[in-house]
């Protein structure tokens, strides 16, 4: 067993372990990162294709939350964590989240104004920006469709850089913070699972680790460390601690943005490179409408969601785009590590109440599409039914049921909560966990609740600051 | 994959083109070896029981014929028992997803 030494260790790449690791680089720490997908260079693959889902996302991207309905999800596996795969929307937490998060969690230096500092900081090192153009056409129709309804919309920005002829690039980790770390000395370790962290005492002294070589050997790594951060992402950060014997609050409390779909049909072409950026205010943030990734594979799936015949539709795939609602929930659930198992089991429990938010949702998505000019409505509910008027809407009230809708999320959050509560809490309000010195959590993890809207500027906002933390400390 | 599993896929998918079957029954697979193992293993208990129902049905001839096993996927997918539907429609997201990606074509829109 070969065995590695570090000053920093930091367990995972994306939104939380790529600020982290650039930010304590920089500072002159030697840091080592250990990722346990692997490293896929930023360009190889198109976005939301059959290849990235293999390569790139965990499970080829078909996770599961058991509960009633199950809520598959889906989150990156590779260097850059799900920066890699994501829309790039980049939505402050909102200064009334902070403000509740701060006062029910009992958060220290966590105002509005101190997030905002390190927001302002993170946007200046990766480049957020909103399109230099009109928006596609996809985008478009949800603007469109707002403006007739009289409802609140916005394009949100995106973690984008575009040059002078308007081409866009998202700055994922891989892109951004990583090299950066690199440049500053960071080595990165992809294609390394950590089993479990090695403790004595108080004090994590490092971890064991399996690292899978080209071609299948796999070699067994103890890495030493002074100091660990784990940014595993809101699954697999609780199943790492818990399988390290940390179970005092970790894996229980997981929010996500229960979510429901339309494929919606127009009498026109809609374009399917990219993902919509305006979003619908509105109801926000019990309730966010947006767009979804619209390949030919995505719109299937989704004309496939009512189990009602789609031959007809699909044809016609090239005027459809799928867009989606997605709330806030009451519901929670829980993280799993189970002895013998490499894969945490995940549960959720949606609550009557976000099940009547989730058929509001989609009826008000529909609402929106028929308004921008859509001509076939095909609701993520088996059965249906397929609507083509206003007044069809309606029987999509009832149709929302545990058995009938499908239900997906991408935000996964808050199973190691932070905050000085130690009831409610796995974290101090720097992410330090509970009971030990040199072990931090550094991810969406942390964050108390799902914020309703893309959380990845919140995780980074969080990490940038505890990370001046704890080289203040 | 299971047997029945193999069968499932080929059931679903619509193309006629053996790169394609081919192609659908590799991803399918990668993503079913590739699942949590406990959801693997209900998966697979799943496909271990439903494809014994299959088979005795087969076997007293009410499941001959190409599109049989297609039609008895369908009637499930709709059908009362929560997790036999669920089943189906695990195997046919991936089907489908699988199978309009590779036969899609570059968008016409701008």
């Amino acid at each position: 067993m070969r065995t590695l030494d570090t000053e920093v260790l930091v367990i995972g790449s994306g939104a939380g372990g790529g600020i982290t690791a650039a930010r304590l680089a920089d500072a002159g720490r030697q840091v080592t990162v250990v990722e346990e997908g692997p490293w896929v260079d930023a360009d190889a693959l198109e976005p939301f294709s059959l290849e990235e889902m293999a390569t790139k996302y965990r499970h080829h991207g078909a996770s599961l939350a058991l509960g009633n309905p199950n809520i598959a999800y889906a989150e990156g596996r590779c260097v850059g964590g799900s920066t890699e795969v994501n829309s790039g929307l980049y939505h402050r937490l909102p200064d009334s989240l902070a403000a509740d998060w701060e006062t029910r969690y009992a958060i220290d230096e966590f105002t509005p104004a101190e997030l905002g500092r390190y927001a302002d900081r993170v946007e200046h090192d990766l480049g957020v920006s909103t399109l230099p153009g009109a928006p596609p056409p996809s985008s478009a129709m949800l603007e469109r469709g707002a403006t007739k309804l009289g409802w609140r919309n916005v394009e949100f920005a995106r973690v984008f850089r575009y040059d002078a002829a308007g081409r866009g690039t998202k700055q994922t980790m891989s892109r951004t913070m990583l090299p950066r770390a690199l440049a500053a000395g960071a080595t990165i370790v992809a294609d390394c699972r950590v089993e479990r962290l090695l403790r004595d005492g108080n004090r994590v002294v490092g971890v064991r680790a399996r690292r899978r070589h080209a071609g299948g050997a796999v070699e067994r790594l103890t890495i030493g460390a002074d100091q660990v951060f784990v940014c595993a992402g809101a699954v697999e950060t609780p199943a790492l601690l818990q399988r390290s014997g940390i179970r005092r609050n970790t894996g229980n409390g997981l929010k996500m943005h229960p979510t429901v779909k339309i494929a919606a049909r127009f009498p026109h072409p809609i374009d399917h490179g990219d993902v919509p950026m305006h979003r619908i205010t509105e109801f926000a943030p019990s309730l966010t409408i947006g767009g979804s990734a619209s390949r030919r594979g995505h719109i299937a799936m989704a004309l496939a969601d009512t189990g009602l015949p789609f031959d007809d539709a699909l044809a016609d795939w090239e005027n459809i785009s799928v867009y989606y609602a997605a709330i806030r929930s009451e519901g929670s659930g829980r993280v799993l590590a189970v002895p013998g198992l490499a894969s945490p089991v995940v549960t959720y429990k949606l609550t009557d109440g976000d099940l009547s938010r989730l058929a509001r949702g989609i009826v008000h998505l529909g609402e929106l599409l028929l308004a921008a000019g859509a001509t076939e409505l095909h609701p993520s509910i088996l059965g249906g039914p397929v609507v083509r008027r206003l007044d069809e809407l309606g029987a999509w009230w009832d149709a929302v049921t545990r058995s009938r809708a499908n239900v997906m999320t991408v935000h996964l959050t808050s199973t190691v909560r932070m905050g000085e509560d130690r009831r409610r809490t796995g974290a101090d309000s720097f992410g330090r966990v509970w009971g030990y010195r040199n072990l931090r959590v550094n991810d969406a993890s942390l964050l108390p609740d799902a914020p309703g809207v893309n959380p990845q500027a919140a995780i980074m906002a969080i990490a940038a600051r505890n990370c001046d933390e704890f080289l203040a400390w | 994959m299971l047997w029945f599993e193999r069968e499932v896929v080929a059931a679903l998918v619509g193309s006629d083109d053996p790169r394609v079957r081919s192609a659908v029954e590799e991803f399918v697979d990668g993503s079913v070896r590739d699942k949590p193992e406990h959801l693997r293993l209900g998966l697979a208990g799943e496909s271990i029981l439903l494809g014994a129902y299959a088979a005795a049905l087969r076997s007293v001839g009410r499941l001959d014929g190409d599109g049989a096993l297609r039609a008895l996927l369908q009637s499930w997918e709709t059908g009362p028992i929560g997790v036999v539907r669920q089943y189906v429609r695990a195997m046919r997201s991936l089907v489908t997803f699988a199978e309009n990606e590779l036969a899609s074509p570059p968008s016409k829109a701008a």
